[in-house]
């Protein structure tokens, strides 16, 4: 029973991160209508300043964070300037190509810069283990969860209590009606595409620490799960992406624990296939379009 | 046309639209007093919603000017039409279903409001005071047309006159001095209907001008001022309702010349 507790928390550690990536690309697609393939190259390049940064200026795990979310930010907001605004009236297919390329370009640019294995990230953050009866969790972990559950709060505080978050659910909805109120819909599309940058970043950041790695290519999956995470909660809800995001880091946790750690990565498939299969709409609905 | 009356608020002066080889509006003149109900009347089809959408900004022009108080608004957007002061509703129910009835009003605030993006990031106490303030014209006008107790319910909880109401409330919110209502009553019972009319003429006492479209025929006699009537994209009379009552060319229209 303490083996269960210990793997659903580490589980929802790792999730935690998983629903911070997600709900970017979730709020990105649901506002803008664009699947941005090149979100998780922005976490990755995240990871890339955070270390960065460490060797070069300070082991300061907070300063590293805030520069390197910056970082995803700025790049966030030159993919939406140089790539998604002048296809904003395109095809649905055209921005998810444009920004395809982009992520290729990221992952190889990096490996060029980086090479092609993975880096030992330093561990910036005290590794204290803290002893519950026979569970056990690292303050690292700690600490990653509670920034990642503080920017999952924040970011649903903004979209459900914020004037900007109203514009974006309206947009998200109907962008004719919410543009024919005032709306100013490239406004909201920029800020979301900001936001949702800014949240991988730091995500990236923590994850980084928290494996002890950087690597090129650590989008593919973080990507391809986040489509996962948005699909099977339907985009509609935020919220219901963040907590989908939560259930698959236990699920796979889970699965590495009682099946085989082979099949990890191929949960959160399994778990789509079920899902779309039953709810076309994902689980907790999704805007019509 | 109005001389010695009120000043004109609105002047169409030969608005034509195509559709491909459709003629929908034809060389469509007219002018609304200010403070005046103007009804548009028609058979379907008669090119009267279209017309709304070309005054409105959701369509252009293919000919001809739009005058909103002596301004030239035509081919302007939506936005910035609202933004002059002309707001609608539309006759196919046009709320966001995921925002719940009083978000629906504030959404109509954007075009009132100026704070930027930094006012949201860096400012919490801005954004969190300007989104007071858009909360409270919400309730106001929520309250004004009479569903000040729905607000936390979401649109599709709510009953079909009730929905429209919520439309009329989210116009009232961006502070028009037209209003252009597009079948107001349509699926309405007549309690529901009699109500609305009594809505209609509230308006006019709060100084809006309205511009109606209307199919219920006890509604447009009893709280028009003035009636243009429009079939097949032209109009083909205009007058007080005790006129078009009258008018020859239009009971034809509705009844059909075979009769």
């Amino acid at each position: 029973m303490e083996q269960l507790i210990q793997h659903v928390i580490n589980g929802a550690m790792v999730g935690s991160t998983y629903a911070v990536v997600a709900v970017g690309f979730a709020l990105t697609f649901s506002v803008l209508r664009v699947i941005n393939v090149a979100h998780p190259e922005v976490f990755m390049l995240a990871m890339f300043t955070g270390l960065v940064v460490v060797q070069a200026l300070t082991q300061n795990f907070l300063i590293v964070l805030v520069i390197a979310a910056t970082a995803a930010l700025v790049a966030g907001l030159a993919i939406e300037r140089a790539v998604l605004r002048p296809l904003r009236r395109a095809d649905l297919l055209m921005p998810m190509i444009a920004t395809a390329g982009v992520s290729v370009f990221l992952q190889y640019g990096v490996q060029g810069v980086a090479g092609p294995d993975e880096l030992r990230f330093p561990r910036i953050l005290p590794f204290a283990p803290l002893e519950v009866g026979a569970i056990t969790v690292t303050s690292l972990q700690l600490i990653t969860f509670g920034i990642a559950v503080l920017i999952l709060l924040a970011c649903s505080f903004y979209v459900r209590r914020t004037r900007w978050g109203l514009a974006a659910r309206a947009v998200a909805e109907r962008p004719d009606i919410a543009a024919t109120f005032g709306v100013n819909v490239s406004r909201v599309a920029q800020i979301t595409v900001g936001l949702s940058s800014f949240m991988a970043g730091a995500a990236g950041v923590g994850i980084a620490v928290l494996y002890g790695s950087a690597w090129s290519f650590v989008g593919l999956l973080y990507g391809l799960k986040s489509w996962v995470c948005m699909l099977v909660a339907g985009n509609r809800h935020i919220e219901a992406v963040m907590l989908v995001g939560i259930m698959l880091g236990i699920l796979e946790a889970l699965t590495t624990a009682y099946v085989s750690s082979s099949f990890r990565d191929a949960v959160a498939f399994v778990v789509l296939i079920v899902v779309l299969y039953k709810r076309p709409d994902g689980l907790f609905g999704s805007y019509s379009y | 046309m109005a001389a010695g009356d009120a000043p004109a608020m609105l002047v169409a002066d030969g608005v034509s639209r195509r559709f491909g080889g459709l003629q929908a509006l034809a060389d469509v003149s007219f002018t609304v007093a200010q403070g005046a109900v103007t009804a548009i009347i028609g058979p379907n089809g008669a090119g009267k919603t279209t017309l709304f959408n070309v005054v409105s900004g959701i369509l252009k022009p293919s000919g001809g000017r739009v005058l909103f108080e002596g301004t030239d608004v035509t081919g302007w957007p939506p936005q910035r039409i609202v933004a002059l002061g002309a707001a609608r509703t539309f006759q196919n129910i046009q709320l966001f279903r995921s925002l719940n009835v009083v978000e629906n009003v504030m959404v109509a605030r954007y075009c009132r409001s100026r704070s930027g993006v930094l006012d949201a990031i860096f400012g919490l106490r801005q954004d969190r005071e300007d989104r007071r303030r858009m909360l409270e014209v919400a309730d106001h006008w929520l309250g004004w047309v009479g569903i000040g107790d729905k607000s936390a319910l979401m649109p599709s909880e709510l009953p079909y006159g009730d929905q429209r109401r919520l439309e009329i409330a989210r116009a009232l919110a961006t502070e028009p001095r037209l209003i252009m209502l597009d079948e107001p009553t349509a699926g309405m019972t007549a309690v529901e209907a009699q109500e609305l009319m009594a809505l209609v003429r509230r308006l006019t006492e709060i100084g809006k001008t309205i511009l109606l479209i209307e199919h219920n025929m006890n509604v447009v006699m009893a709280v028009s001022d003035r009636i243009i009537v429009l079939n097949f994209g032209e109009k083909i009379a205009e007058g007080t309702p005790e006129e078009i009552r009258a008018h020859p060319q239009v009971i034809e229209a509705y009844l059909g010349s075979e009769a």
